[in-house]
């Protein structure tokens, strides 16, 4: 009786634990520096920003490229050679707005905004 | 024993409760010549949004201008013969030829030739010969258009595009069937026309940012419900050449980007097309003539940032406005 008790009593406290580290995870995700990075609509990378080291990656989209540069924590296309630059122009990614290369169909957004979605 | 038994359950129901926010959906895709974002809640969401998807694909089949296989390559390429189209083409088609005469001739979905010359449609500038521009305007008549049973026939000289209304409209089409399908709540991204459907769950209203032209941020943003948010700005497609900045939003009245002393207008309604067609409408109209449509048409509301940094909001959405925290700079002033 009593070892059954334990044994119910562990249970709980394993699935409670469970609970506790999974809302842990969840309140600090909303609060991260997590960026997604898409290409004609497929998710390539989810970077964590505060974690990644100061480095350059290129995507490439029908054979045109895209240069992104992560640098102290920020993240921003570099280089493209698309016609317009809008990418390059945006330059740093802020919370609010995405980097968007319509040419290479290449997005750069942070994953969490106070704001539903952006017109413009 | 039986009592113990319960904590473990009631545990784990906590620990799913946990998992509410997982009930939103989100669909990205490229279509129209742009990103767009679907984000729908609850259990019916997910093959409601599935839907959507392919709703989205077939109406960019029908209304590309440059696809071969288009409902409107077809009209534009049939040397002024009538040709037999969807419903839904037929129908937008209409909306937009009759917005030419609603929008004071601002909205003219026959501005295509221009466009093309300028280059704007394929990501590849240049400025035009004002001789050039002038010919093509001949050709630039949106009344010209005819639609009727039988199909659309334009003129053998003249190309439509329905760009400038295909997203909204797109956008009215996918709410509704989200809605017929028992969606209660939904946010519509096509590429910077916003389009929602109900309230957020949990939280009330929808926070629509408006984009900051001059920067990568927002100057502010709209709390809606059920509304559609369409932003229309020359940022959006412009090139720099000896020094001047070009857009694509054309004055069809002249065939040059609009120089109206507008930077961006943001159209607030219950319908997307609507929204589409007006946004750009009132950016070529100027601050002046797009007071006076608004007092006059009523049915939207609208907000407008002029070149001098000033930010004109429409009374019925000034409540639900809220101006971004890094632009207490800009003078708010609410036009009633």
């Amino acid at each position: 009786m009593i070892r059954s008790q334990k044994f119910w009593i562990a249970v709980c406290a394993v699935i409670f634990a469970a609970g506790l580290a999974w809302s842990i995870i969840l309140l600090t995700m909303s609060h991260g520096d997590k960026v997604t990075v898409t290409r004609d609509g497929v998710v390539l990378y989810t970077l964590d920003l505060s974690k990644e080291p100061d480095r350059e990656f290129t995507v490439e989209y029908e054979g045109r490229k895209n240069v992104v540069e992560i640098k102290d924590g920020r993240i921003r296309v570099k280089e493209a050679d698309c016609p317009d630059h809008v990418c390059v122009r945006t330059g740093w990614l802020t919370a609010k707005i995405p980097i968007v290369c319509l040419p290479n169909r290449l997005v750069i957004e942070y994953a969490d905004s106070d704001l539903d979605a952006v017109a413009g | 024993m039986k009592k113990l038994l319960c904590l473990p359950i009631a545990a784990l129901i906590m620990l799913c409760s946990c998992a509410d926010s997982s009930s939103e959906h989100i669909k990205t895709l490229y279509c129209m010549d742009t990103h767009m974002t679907l984000k729908a809640y609850g259990d019916k969401a997910e093959a409601a949004l599935e839907k959507a998807v392919g709703t989205l694909v077939d109406l960019d089949a029908k209304w590309s201008v440059t696809n071969t296989d288009s409902e409107i390559y077809k009209v534009n390429h049939a040397g002024g013969g009538t040709v037999q189209v969807s419903p839904e083409t037929s129908e937008l088609v209409s909306f937009g030829r009759d917005m030419y005469e609603k929008s004071d001739r601002t909205l003219d979905i026959s501005i295509y030739p221009i466009l093309l010359e300028w280059g704007f449609t394929i990501h590849y500038y240049k400025v035009p010969a004002q001789e050039r521009i002038s010919k093509l305007l001949w050709n630039v008549n949106a009344s010209k258009i005819g639609v009727n049973s039988s199909g659309v026939t334009v003129p053998a000289d003249m190309m439509i595009d329905l760009g400038s209304v295909a997203k909204g409209a797109a956008s009215d089409m996918i709410c509704g069937e989200l809605r017929k399908a028992g969606v209660e709540s939904a946010v519509l991204d096509l590429g910077g026309n916003i389009q929602t459907l109900g309230s957020k769950p949990g939280s009330g209203k929808w926070k629509i940012g408006i984009r900051d032209p001059e920067g990568s941020g927002i100057i502010g943003s709209v709390s809606v419900e059920n509304k559609a948010v369409v932003t229309s700005g020359g940022y959006e497609r412009q090139f720099t050449e000896n020094g001047k900045t070009y857009h694509h939003i054309i004055d069809p009245s002249t065939g040059w980007p609009a120089e109206s002393g507008l930077v961006s207008v943001t159209v607030i309604g219950d319908s997307g097309r609507m929204c589409d067609a007006l946004s750009t409408s009132l950016f070529i109209m100027g601050a002046e003539k797009a007071y006076h449509y608004w007092r006059k048409t009523g049915g939207f509301d609208y907000i407008a940032l002029t070149k001098s940094g000033e930010l004109l909001v429409s009374s019925g959405i000034a409540e639900d406005f809220d101006l971004d925290k890094d632009h207490k700079n800009i003078k708010v002033t609410v036009v009633k």
